[in-house]
């Protein structure tokens, strides 16, 4: 079962400039557990902030998230798949670079992105379909 | 055959069994051709669905007529043919989503993620089609039915996303805002009926054991 099949497309950004407050913010009205952090220059310039960043970061060690920046916390660079993988090479990528989310490229744009919770349904999707569905 | 097994397998069962994978493959059809005509914003394609819909009338009618000649034990008729209305459902839905679509101008903003649920509407079609067939072979159906409400999931998370960017777009007109959100809504409700249909696959299962 390809990437693209299963990936989420809708991705939430954020300027690296805003605070992590505003970060929190987004995340907990869209019901999201990351976003892509924008970098001013190259294109391909992403990063990362996710639910995990925040908390052990900055609100376990008691920092105020509207005194900080995202680019502070986020990390760089993100680890970046093509869309035609299958779920199981993503698997691999996932466990090797210890990361719970990868970004889906097509070419130099930033499609989609597939967390571990995708990851985990196209497995069970791929078992009921069986060898059936070309 | 998990069905040979329960029942004396004749003529009309072995009929209505085939006629109901016809069934079930032919919407597996409609939503492809729908999912293509979306992408390609092919009017005569998406006109195709409504023809397809009517087969899929002639088909149903078959079936109900054969069990209600005689075709499996009286007990299990009235589930079969629910199971078999609610596949019909599903054509009606898609061609009115089809309808919905012909009579507005979709905005490019929110074309990607129509293909995207057409694309899983169709997938979730096939996951009915294996569920039936394993059925019928009286094999487990936990997996196949998670993985069409796992589909399912997947349709109404896109459906939240677009609502939220319907709204990002001006209407000028009533009916192009009132017929959008139709549309939306008719595209996105899809996986929910064929989710029924597989729950009701479950009760046909548990109730032929």
């Amino acid at each position: 079962m390809k990437v693209k099949e299963f990936m989420t497309t809708n991705i939430e950004s954020i300027d690296h400039k805003r605070s992590v407050y505003h970060a929190v913010e987004r995340m907990v009205n869209r019901r999201i557990r990351s976003l892509l952090v924008r970098f001013p220059g190259n294109e391909r310039e992403y990063g990362v902030i996710t639910a995990r960043d925040v908390v052990f970061k900055v609100l376990a060690k008691g920092i105020d998230p509207k005194k900080i920046d995202v680019s502070k916390i986020a990390s760089k660079p993100i680890v970046s798949i093509d869309q035609n993988m299958d779920f199981k090479e993503v698997a691999k990528i996932m466990d090797e670079s210890d990361i719970a989310r990868a970004f889906v490229y097509d070419q130099d744009r930033i499609i989609g992105l597939v967390a571990l919770m995708d990851v985990m349904s196209a497995s069970i999707i791929a078992r009921a379909r069986g060898e059936y569905v070309s | 055959m998990f069905l040979e097994k329960l029942f004396s397998k004749g003529k009309k069962e072995n009929e209505v069994i085939g006629d109901i994978t016809k069934h079930i493959k032919l919407l597996c059809t409609a939503c492809g051709f729908f999912k293509t005509a979306l992408e390609t914003d092919n009017p005569n394609l998406m006109r195709k669905v409504m023809d397809i819909e009517r087969v899929g009338d002639a088909i149903r009618r078959d079936i109900i007529s054969r069990i209600y000649e005689g075709a499996f034990l009286p007990y299990l008729r009235p589930d079969l043919c629910k199971f078999v209305e609610i596949v019909d459902s599903i054509f009606d839905l898609l061609e009115d989503t089809g309808y919905k679509y012909l009579d507005l101008k979709l905005p490019e903003q929110l074309r990607g993620e129509c293909i995207q649920v057409a694309f899983l509407n169709r997938r979730i079609c096939e996951m009915l089609l294996i569920t039936f067939e394993s059925m019928l072979k009286g094999e487990d159906l936990r997996e196949k039915i998670l993985a069409i409400r796992i589909y399912e999931k997947k349709i109404d998370d896109i459906k939240f996303d677009l609502i939220r960017d319907a709204r990002k777009i001006e209407i000028t007109n009533f009916w192009e805002g009132e017929i959008l959100s139709q549309f939306l809504s008719c595209l996105t409700s899809i996986s929910d009926v064929i989710e029924d249909a597989s729950d009701h696959l479950q009760v046909i299962h548990v109730s032929m054991k």
